[in-house]
């Protein structure tokens, strides 16, 4: 069984292609709530950064830690959904 | 002399697209392309000790690459003569130590448990850093061999160890025994535990405390997700991209596939192998320093 057919739909094998595409909507959609999130955070430090930019070293400590805490959301959907593909 | 080492950095870089191409021609009608094939780990020196297995595969030859390659790098450059003017090697080393130091160590560590902890939190940050950054550079270790002049030579692939989860896992179970440990350790026990739980009303007791509890399980899991998912999908992305021109075995599908792999591994080498080293080694200092210094 391949495990990453995301051209499942080329074997003629339909549950796998609804599998796929389970899987890409799944992670599409999680991805959404992480690009508002991580956008968020490029802003506030930009408007951060322009009021006072004497402050930008600390922030960026605080910025990159936000924006990996953010980002792994996306992660977490990209492997239950795999875990879904594999195993159902 | 600069030229000359793009040139051959770039040679180096185009070898594994040559070496896949001659593979492919004679494995193609033997088997499908399967990006998941990547990870499946061959036991290439088989060790078992009982139920134990501790055999030596591709994962475990990268990371002791990794290990002896953070041991020379420190020693490469943390070794200077002091006294002299700084040269560039002293200032690079310098730049590690400050953002092992200020950037990670002082996020999360208190002054006194700096001493002990700050070794570990910054040969984390450097050990994870190279673990990640060999992985995205063609190394002749993999299971697929081709033939080059009548002998067979592993093709070069690009693999990270910690893209396999028991790697982080185990990586992440040692922060989080350390926390623990520390934690007792500086607080004694009854006091660790009861810092656990934030002030609310005792009513609430019954629905705080068990998630609470269920909380400091997450952080392992957490921990070990983010990096290995991080670095699962950026290789995966990268062969995905490189896959599809096998996958629809047509050639025209390159003219987008290759321009879109190289912008994903530029991503990942510039941006996110440094990130997610700085990111487990600072939630390491932030987890290890709120258990010995808790908030109230």
């Amino acid at each position: 069984m391949s495990a990453l057919s995301i051209v499942g739909a080329v074997d003629g094998n339909v549950a796998d292609a609804g599998k796929a595409i389970a899987l890409a909507l799944g992670i599409g959609l999680g991805s959404l709530g992480a690009g508002i999130g991580i956008g968020n955070i490029f802003g506030s430090m930009i408007q951060a950064v322009a009021r006072q930019p004497e402050l930008r070293g600390e922030l960026q400590g605080i910025q990159w830690l936000g924006f990996a805490l953010t980002e792994a959301v996306v992660f977490y959907g990209l492997i239950g959904g795999l875990l879904a593909y594999v195993l159902v | 002399m600069k030229r000359l080492l793009t040139l051959a950095a770039g040679l180096f870089l185009a070898l594994p697209a040559i070496a896949l191409a001659a593979d492919t021609t004679t494995t193609t009608s033997e088997k499908k392309f399967d990006p998941s094939d990547e990870w499946t780990l061959h036991e290439w020196i088989p060790i078992h000790l009982g139920p134990i297995n501790l055999s030596i595969t591709k994962a475990v030859a990268y990371l002791l690459l990794g290990a002896l390659l953070s041991c020379l790098l420190g020693i490469f450059l943390m070794r200077v003569k002091t006294g002299k003017d700084p040269d560039r090697k002293q200032a690079l080393g310098e730049i590690i130590y400050e953002v092992a130091r200020v950037q990670v160590a002082e996020q999360g560590l208190p002054t006194k448990a700096m001493r002990t902890w700050f070794p570990y939190c910054a040969s984390l940050m450097i050990f994870i850093w190279v673990v990640n950054m060999i992985g995205f550079i063609p190394l002749p270790l993999s299971d697929e061999k081709v033939t080059i002049a009548g002998v067979k030579v592993p093709t070069l692939a690009i693999f990270a160890a910690t893209s396999t989860l028991s790697v982080t896992l185990a990586l992440a179970f040692m922060t989080w025994m350390f926390t623990h440990v520390e934690g007792i350790r500086a607080n004694g026990v009854m006091k660790y535990l009861k810092s656990w739980i934030p002030d609310v009303p005792k009513a609430l007791y019954p629905l705080i405390v068990p998630l609470e509890i269920l909380g400091q399980f997450m952080r392992l899991i957490s921990l070990s997700v983010r990096l290995y998912a991080n670095m699962l999908a950026g290789h995966m992305l990268i062969l995905t991209f490189i896959g599809l021109i096998f996958v629809l075995g047509n050639l025209t599908v390159a003219v987008v596939a290759v321009p879109a792999a190289i912008a994903f591994y530029l991503f990942e080498v510039v941006i996110v192998v440094s990130i997610q080293a700085y990111i487990f080694a600072a939630l390491s200092a932030i987890y290890i320093g709120s258990a010995i210094e808790p908030e109230h």
